[in-house]
């Protein structure tokens, strides 16, 4: 594989995307990926995924974008040969069989007959379709359509994967098989960029993710990274009445705003810490047991019950949601692209 | 290169999936080889075993290889391939853009090293396969059939495979353009049916002005003539009258000088009103695709090649003769040869140039609006 510019398979800079002059789909995205690892794109819909992607894949082209691909500037169509696609809502033609449909489009990416012929059976058998190689893809299922379409992405021996929703469909075995292909792919020096909404799925695979709301990188960097930069303590309390964990945090813990029924408290301790009470449980931004005491002893002074306490290190799903909620409303983003900004005077 | 090769073996799997392109490729054949149902004999003519007399067509007349190849060119061609072939072949290709569009199919191609132009165009010449492949086979059968029916071997009937390819490719580019910029197989077929009965009714409004154009000009042509000759017998009995009196000539004078102003009068009311419509439907149909003379011009080939050229005059003369005689427009006989002499003058380069210049037109826009949408 050719190293691309600074070690980076995928080097988006500013990337903007209008749809007729009216939808900001995309405004000034930035975005590495680095070779040999698996990345993972989240967002809510609408949020300028699958457009970001297709301006990879030169389907869509951007109002503006800096930055390369594989070290070639973005829309490098020889580039193309390099690279894997699988889109969402794939429509193979359907009088092609699952061996035909790899090696018609491993012709497209130049590959020669011998080689793809030779490709198509080793996918075949990687992704589990050997058997059914020489049936008719009408007559396939959405599961083993989505078997053939990985096949299909890994035809040309790409050194960059793309793969949007490449588990829709796919039942839990079949996640399991095309979660190991990912991560054989990843040790054989092959990049991943995946672009799915299943978290869970991300999160046991991906070694690093952004997560695009409004058109924007909301969160960028490895799954270890954002989720221990979240870790807090949590600690569940007997009563959960607020005034009498107000009462007995008086002076330690400083809320930020009046507390709204229905929402959790949100504040900060008198190192800055950030503290958020939610119901039952108490949750202090420290990873340190011993800087939690003296609100355990605050707590236990006021006669307040701990029935639990323990360090917890939130999830990928955890670090979607507060992405995508506005923190003053406590509302999800709604779907859609960001309609264009107002004018000053409006 | 591979990536050509296999785009044309898409399109031909394409093809072959479709129930249509069968359909059509049968209904070519049987129609080719319903032409071995009819047989000359020295009394008629037979349709299977039913055996029917006619002084007109029949052996004596009218050797078997001629007769085969008339039939091709009168039906073969100017009424299967030209109307119901074509409609078949509109019907079955219009799809191949809106589905080649249709999300999660276009971004597979575009995410591959090939440039949007040349897939474009690819796809394209890969949908004229279909009529060139329907074509050869007609033609091909037919050969046959003239062959063994006729024995006349006559290569020059696959001259109806790149004219008629030609023909269709005017439709088929105004279909493509439908079908890129509205991605529905429905809007293309029936806006290029309803395109073709436009241009059809261009130049059937063309024909029929230069039909009274003509007309008038051979009446005032006529009138003319009249006229020169009425006014010579006039100024001779005008001269008779006036050296012999007692003579009848100053009655020819009168019916004469009556006669003159008659014809006068005629002369006065031809204006050319028809010169001016017909040079703007004339305009009109150069910038347009002329579908009707594209396939004349397979015709008046055939007819060369084919050595028809003994049974195409005999069938103008008698056409000419019979139309002269009993063809009029306002009671007055329409000069069927001058106008045929017109429309043939139309050069192949008009015909054929003017054609291919809206074809490159309108196939430049579809392929702006296909490499610069966003899918």
């Amino acid at each position: 594989m050719r190293p691309a510019a600074d070690g980076y398979v995928i080097d988006l800079q500013n990337v903007t995307k209008i749809y007729r002059r009216r939808v900001h789909a995309l405004q000034g995205v930035s975005m590495q990926v680095r070779r040999g690892e698996i990345f993972g794109l989240l967002g809510p819909n609408g949020a300028g995924k699958s457009t970001l992607v297709k301006i990879m894949v030169t389907v869509v082209r951007p109002t503006s974008a800096r930055g390369m691909i594989l070290g070639h500037p973005i829309g490098h169509k020889p580039t193309l040969a390099r690279v894997g696609y699988l889109p969402e809502n794939h429509r193979f033609p359907k009088y092609l069989t699952g061996r035909q449909v790899i090696e018609f489009f491993s012709a497209l990416a130049n590959m020669n007959r011998p080689t793809r012929q030779r490709r198509a059976s080793e996918l075949l058998d990687l992704v589990g379709m050997t058997e059914w190689a020489n049936t008719k893809i009408s007559q396939y299922s959405k599961g083993m359509l989505q078997r053939v379409g990985l096949a299909q992405a890994l035809g040309a021996n790409p050194d960059l994967i793309i793969l949007d929703e490449p588990t829709d469909g796919v039942d839990p075995g079949g996640r399991r098989d095309i979660r190991q292909v990912l991560l054989r792919l990843r040790e054989q020096g092959a990049t991943v960029f995946i672009n799915s909404h299943l978290l869970s799925e991300l999160e046991s695979v991906c070694d690093r993710v952004a997560i695009l709301v409004g058109g924007k990188v909301a969160r960028q960097g490895s799954v270890d990274e954002m989720t221990i930069a979240k870790q807090c303590y949590c600690l569940e309390l007997e009563s959960p009445a607020w005034p009498a964990v107000a009462g007995a945090l008086a002076g330690v813990f400083d809320p930020t705003a009046a507390p709204v029924p229905g929402r959790p408290v949100r504040g900060s301790l008198a190192d800055k810490t950030w503290c958020e009470f939610d119901g039952a449980i108490l949750r202090v931004g420290k990873t340190d047991p011993a800087s939690v005491q003296p609100i355990i002893d605050a707590l236990r002074k006021a006669n307040l019950v701990i029935r639990a306490m323990q360090l917890v290190r939130p999830s990928l799903e955890d670090l979607f949601f507060e992405a995508v909620t506005d923190p003053t409303t406590g509302r999800t983003t709604p779907p859609g692209a960001r309609p264009p900004p107002l004018p000053r005077n409006a | 290169m591979s990536q050509t090769i296999a785009l044309i073996l898409d399109a031909y799997r394409d093809l072959n999936s479709r129930k249509m392109f069968w359909i059509v490729l049968i209904l070519s054949t049987m129609v080719a080889a319903s032409f071995a149902a009819l047989r000359l004999t020295p009394d008629g003519f037979k349709i299977f075993f039913w055996h029917l007399h006619s002084t007109v067509l029949n052996s004596r007349n009218i050797s078997p290889g001629d007769f085969y190849k008339t039939i091709f060119l009168s039906y073969g061609i100017n009424f299967w391939l030209t109307w119901l072939a074509t409609v078949l072949a509109l019907i079955s290709t219009a799809s191949l853009f809106p589905d080649f569009l249709a999300g999660g199919a276009i971004d597979l191609y575009l995410s591959k090293p090939i440039s949007r132009l040349r897939l474009f165009i690819t796809k394209y010449l890969c949908g004229l396969l279909f009529v060139a492949l329907q074509i050869g086979c007609f033609c091909g059968a037919s050969f046959l059939v003239i062959g063994w029916c006729g024995g006349a071997w006559e290569p020059g009937i696959f001259l109806a495979i790149p004219i008629v390819v030609l023909f269709y490719s005017y439709l088929f580019c105004f279909c493509v353009l439908i079908g890129v910029w509205t991605r529905s197989t429905v809007a293309a077929v029936l806006l290029t049916l309803l395109f073709w009965v436009f241009i059809f009714g261009v130049h059937t409004t063309e024909v029929t002005l230069l039909t009274f154009k003509l007309t008038e000009e051979d009446r005032a042509a006529n009138l003319d003539r009249q006229m020169h000759s009425t006014q010579a017998m006039l100024t001779h009995y005008q001269q008779v009258a006036a050296t012999r009196p007692t003579t009848r000539g100053s009655e020819y004078v009168t019916m004469y000088q009556t006669q003159f102003d008659k014809e006068r009068s005629e002369r006065d009311e031809i204006h050319g009103g028809f010169d001016r419509p017909q040079a703007i439907f004339y305009d009109v149909k150069t910038v347009l695709p002329k579908t009707t003379e594209t396939v004349a011009l397979l015709e008046r080939e055939l007819i060369s090649k084919a050595g028809l050229q003994h049974v195409s005059q005999v069938n103008q003369e008698n056409e000419d003769d019979s139309q002269n005689s009993n063809v009029e427009l306002n009671n007055r006989p329409v000069p069927m040869a001058k106008i045929r002499a017109e429309i043939r003058s139309r050069s192949v380069g008009w015909v054929v140039g003017t054609s291919v210049g809206f074809e490159v037109v309108v196939l430049g826009l579809a392929a702006w609006i296909f490499c610069r949408r966003d899918y």
